[in-house]
C-alpha cells in the first residue's frame, strides 16, 4: 500500500516539475528543473520494476542537460 | 577544429572534471562488458562513454587534449555499425540461413551459448561505438550552428 502512495507522490510531483518548466522565463533555470524531471522519471521507473529504462533514462537526461546547456551559449538566456 | 568559444572553465569545474570522468569511462565499460547479466548494454554504455569527451569539450574549450574533433567521429559511427552488420555478414559466411544467426559463428566453441555470448558481445561493440561517435557528432553540429549572436554564416 505504501509504495503505491509513494508512487502516487512521485506522479505529482512530475506533474509540478513540468508546469514549472512551462511556465520558467529563464531558460537556464527551465532546464535544470527539467533534469530534475528526469530524475524522478527514474524513480518511478525503477518502482515499476524496470532499472534498463531507467538506467537508459538517467544517462540520456544527464546527456540532453549538457546538449541544452551548451545550445544556451547560442541564443538569450531569457525568453522575455 | 570546431571552437567553443569562451569555454565553461573554472577550477571546481577542472578538477571535479578530473576526479570524474576516468569513474565513468570504467564504469561504461563495465555495463558494456556485463549487459547480458544486469541492466545496460551497447546503448548505455555508448552514451556513458561519450560523456568524458562531452564535458571536456564544454570544460576546458577547443583546447582539450581529450577531444574527438570533426570528421573522426562520423567516419567512427560508421566503423562501429560496419562492426554490427559484419557480425551478421560472418555467419551468413558461415552458413546460416538468415542475418545474425548465432549458431553458425566461424569460431567454434564447445557449448553453445558461448559462441552467441560472442556474436553478441561484437554487436554490442558496434553499438556503443556509433552511439558514442554520433553523440558527439550531435555536440558538433549544435556548436558549429552559429557564432555567438545566434547567426548561421
Amino acid at each position: 500500500m505504501q509504495i503505491y502512495l509513494v508512487e502516487a507522490a512521485f506522479l505529482v510531483i512530475l506533474i509540478l516539475i513540468t508546469c514549472a518548466v512551462i511556465f520558467c522565463k529563464d531558460i537556464l533555470s527551465a532546464s535544470i528543473i527539467y533534469s530534475a524531471f528526469s530524475f524522478c522519471a527514474v524513480l518511478l521507473y525503477l518502482m515499476m520494476g524496470s532499472p534498463d529504462v531507467a538506467f537508459t533514462e538517467a544517462v540520456i537526461g544527464t546527456i540532453s542537460t549538457i546538449f541544452f546547456v551548451a545550445s544556451l551559449k547560442k541564443i538569450d538566456r531569457w525568453c522575455e | 577544429m570546431i571552437k567553443l568559444k569562451d569555454p565553461f572553465g573554472g577550477i571546481i569545474l577542472n578538477v571535479a572534471f578530473r576526479a570524474l570522468v576516468p569513474f565513468t569511462i570504467v564504469y561504461g565499460i563495465y555495463v558494456l562488458c556485463l549487459g547480458e547479466f544486469s541492466p545496460g548494454g551497447g546503448f548505455q554504455a555508448g552514451a556513458l562513454l561519450s560523456v568524458g569527451v562531452l564535458l571536456a569539450r564544454l570544460i576546458l574549450g577547443s583546447d582539450a587534449k581529450f577531444n574527438i574533433a570533426g570528421q573522426t567521429s562520423i567516419v567512427m559511427a560508421g566503423l562501429g555499425t560496419f562492426l554490427y552488420a559484419f557480425t551478421g555478414w560472418l555467419t551468413l559466411f558461415g552458413g546460416a540461413d538468415y542475418f545474425l544467426d548465432y549458431n553458425y559463428m566461424p569460431v567454434h566453441l564447445e557449448p553453445a551459448h558461448e559462441m552467441h555470448a560472442l556474436a553478441i558481445f561484437m554487436i554490442e561493440i558496434g553499438v556503443a561505438i556509433c552511439v558514442m561517435m554520433t553523440i558527439i557528432n550531435l555536440l558538433d553540429s549544435i556548436v558549429k550552428m552559429g557564432d555567438d549572436d545566434g547567426r548561421t554564416e
